[in-house]
């Protein structure tokens, strides 16, 4: 009975590390350059879910299979003055959608209430079993 | 002798039955809600009409007979066609799952109170006055 919190645990973390790349391709969707300083643009990351927990392999839950990375276009903007631009004048923005990634981060956030939601249904039926105790 | 008898002629057994399997059916709609965005996932369930109708039996049985023995209900597990499948091809349906979710844990708390009670029933008789 205990372990079915461990369920939902799962799915929480699963959910919160969705929108921690929903967040980071918010944060980087006008990077045009990489951590050493080179002109290649960021690419949006996405997280992949998969059945099951790796920590424990025949309980149920969820788990973050991969973080995988879209090898989209990117986006072209005719900015000449811009230091990034290629030799027609363009520059490439990260392959990021904003409407995309507000959906994502709806949809995360709302499963992750879901979650919270059935914890509080287990704890509630943990607690009248344990109440044929007293 | 006594407790044996309380414990395995009345309800005792039975709502032992329904508690457990509610638990495990709690548990499998956890794991609906968990991967509820995981790709190529199908919803799990226990089949309810086969635990009833197996539980149903054995009272049944009991009556005929006066044996009692509920261990060797099993429990089907099922892929119920509920939602429509997405693209992900995950057949996820929030409200059944809510709905579900609420009956299952209703059901498992009903239970246990009459479990308590019947505790209580039980208490009432050892120490001989109306608490």
């Amino acid at each position: 009975m205990f372990d079915s919190l461990d369920i939902s645990a799962s799915a929480l973390l699963a959910q919160r590390t969705r929108m921690d790349t929903i967040a980071g391709n918010i944060a980087n969707m006008n990077t045009t350059r990489n951590a050493r300083g080179e002109a290649i643009p960021y690419r949006r990351r996405f997280a992949i879910f998969a059945t099951g927990r790796p920590d424990a392999p025949n309980k149920a839950g969820v788990s973050v299979s991969k973080i995988q990375i879209d090898q989209g276009p990117f986006r072209k903007e005719y900015q000449p003055t811009h230091p990034d631009h290629d030799k027609d004048g363009y520059v490439s923005y990260p392959n990021i959608d904003l409407a995309v990634e507000y959906v994502n981060a709806l949809e995360a956030s709302r499963a992750y209430e879901a979650n919270v939601t059935a914890m509080e249904v287990s704890k509630a039926m943990m607690n009248a079993s344990l109440r044929l105790l007293a | 002798m006594l407790i044996e008898g309380l414990m395995n002629r009345g309800n005792g057994a039975l709502l032992e039955q329904v508690i457990n399997f509610a638990s495990q059916r709690h548990k499998l709609m956890l794991d609906n809600i968990a991967n509820v965005d995981t790709p190529g996932y199908r919803q799990k369930d226990l089949s309810v009409e086969h635990f009833n109708s197996m539980l149903q039996d054995r009272i049944d049985n009991r009556r005929r007979t006066g044996q009692a023995s509920f261990e060797d209900i099993d429990m089907k597990t099922e892929n119920p066609l509920a939602g429509i499948l997405f693209h992900d091809r995950n057949n996820r349906s929030m409200e059944q799952l809510a709905t579900d979710l609420a009956k299952n844990a209703m059901m498992h708390n009903l239970a246990i109170e009459l479990l308590r009670k019947q505790f209580q029933q039980m208490e009432m008789a050892l120490r001989e006055k109306v608490v």
